[in-house]
């Protein structure tokens, strides 16, 4: 799930040479800002068809801890 | 000028007054609620104990409903929801942030809730998540500003959501209310044009210098840091753009504004203070009362409708 995560990533917001890993902070690694995490949340919901409540976007820091949530979520490998 | 907002808020006008840090205290949101808008105190980074008395003391200027607004990156922000929920406060709007995690605890006080959006995609999740309206805020907006326009922002805004949306940045007269409605806006939230006003207790240097500004007198500091204010040209905002210029720290840069804008506000420092203030303050050419401004804005508003449908659409 990570591959395809990194993916939609990479595509939502233009990231083409920037290496994507489990650890990869939003913020930090990224520069994703509060903004591009409100895009990424929408491309999520997507892609998986899972809802993402507002409050839970805290917990999304990383690459990493997206995976997480999603397999939380139910969502499949 | 009735709206979704206006029956919402129970505000006679669809003003409403931005929440500036320093500049929104008691004197100004009341006088802005008592002439008809909402008015609203700008909590920002004061101590939640502060935010209590600007709203009791707001009280007993004024009967009719003001908002507060809340500043989310402020680490004291959890006792600012608090203290807006125990005084019965009706209206908050949100800043710099997601609100999301309060949102239940506001919903069960009744308080309508509403957060300053930047983007579509926001403002989507911010309906989702139990918003009331939206503030749909350009980057002429003073202060803290996004990277969009009002122009751009407010119909993609008003596309997208199904709850009312406040259009705010750059409205200074009654044509850009006007505009604001045209593009779908169902009130208007404005700042520098209530920095002058009467009621204002901003100190009588920053007025001058907002009234006298001209329409290419404002800069943006900041957006090394992630975080971009707008505000009047001075030697402070030079001295910020030639240290971003060299790469300067986040430190450096914060030591430069520690306490800048109550130098501003209250001080009358236009030299070292940071005079926020939106694009529009070239337009504002004059110290009124909010009533006056209010009434002038609403009639304005009313007969640029007029004369547009006379001329373009009859």
């Amino acid at each position: 799930m990570l591959e395809k995560v990194a993916a939609l990533l990479k595509e939502q917001l233009d990231l083409d040479n920037v290496e994507i890993k489990a650890e990869s902070s939003f913020k930090e690694d990224l520069e994703v800002d509060s903004l591009d995490l409100f895009e990424l949340v929408m491309a999520l919901e997507d892609e998986f068809g899972v809802e993402i409540p507002s409050e839970d976007l805290e917990q999304l820091t990383t690459v990493g801890a997206v995976v997480e949530y999603l397999k939380n979520k139910g969502v499949e490998e | 000028m009735k709206s979704r907002i206006t029956e919402l808020l129970e505000i006679k006008y669809p003003v409403i007054q931005g929440g500036m840090a320093w500049v929104a205290e008691h004197h100004l949101a009341a006088a802005v609620s008592e002439a008809g808008g909402l008015g609203i105190i700008g909590a920002a980074s004061a101590p939640a104990e502060v935010v209590r008395e600007e709203i009791r003391k707001a009280r007993e200027l004024t009967e009719k409903p003001i908002g507060v607004n809340i500043m989310l990156m402020n680490p004291n922000a959890p006792e600012v929801v608090k203290v807006v929920i125990e005084e019965g406060v009706k209206v908050v709007t949100t800043g710099a942030g997601n609100p999301a995690r309060y949102m239940k605890d506001f919903k069960a006080a009744g308080i309508k809730v509403i957060p300053v959006v930047a983007s579509v995609a926001m403002a989507k999740l911010m309906e989702r998540a139990g918003a009331d309206a939206v503030v749909a805020e350009g980057m002429e907006s003073g202060g803290h500003i996004g990277s969009e326009t009002t122009m751009c922002l407010v119909p993609q805004v008003v596309n997208a959501v199904n709850i009312p949306v406040i259009a705010a940045g750059g409205i200074g007269d009654g044509r850009g209310v006007a505009a604001a409605f045209l593009l779908g806006a169902e009130a208007v939230q404005m700042g520098t044009r209530f920095i002058v006003a009467k009621e204002s207790i901003v100190h009588p240097n920053y007025k001058e210098k907002v009234i006298k500004a001209k329409d290419i007198d404002s800069e943006i500091t900041g957006t090394s840091t992630g975080h971009p204010v707008r505000q009047i040209r001075n030697q402070m905002t030079r001295e910020y753009l030639r240290l971003e210029k060299e790469g300067a720290g986040l430190e450096e840069l914060e030591y430069l504004t520690l306490g800048s804008l109550r130098k501003a506000v209250i001080e009358g420092d236009t030299v070292n203070g940071t005079l926020m203030a939106g694009q529009i303050a070239g337009l504002v050419s004059k110290e009124q009362s909010c009533l006056e401004i209010i009434e002038e804005l609403m009639q304005e508003a009313e007969a640029v409708m007029k004369r547009g449908y006379e001329a373009w659409a009859k």
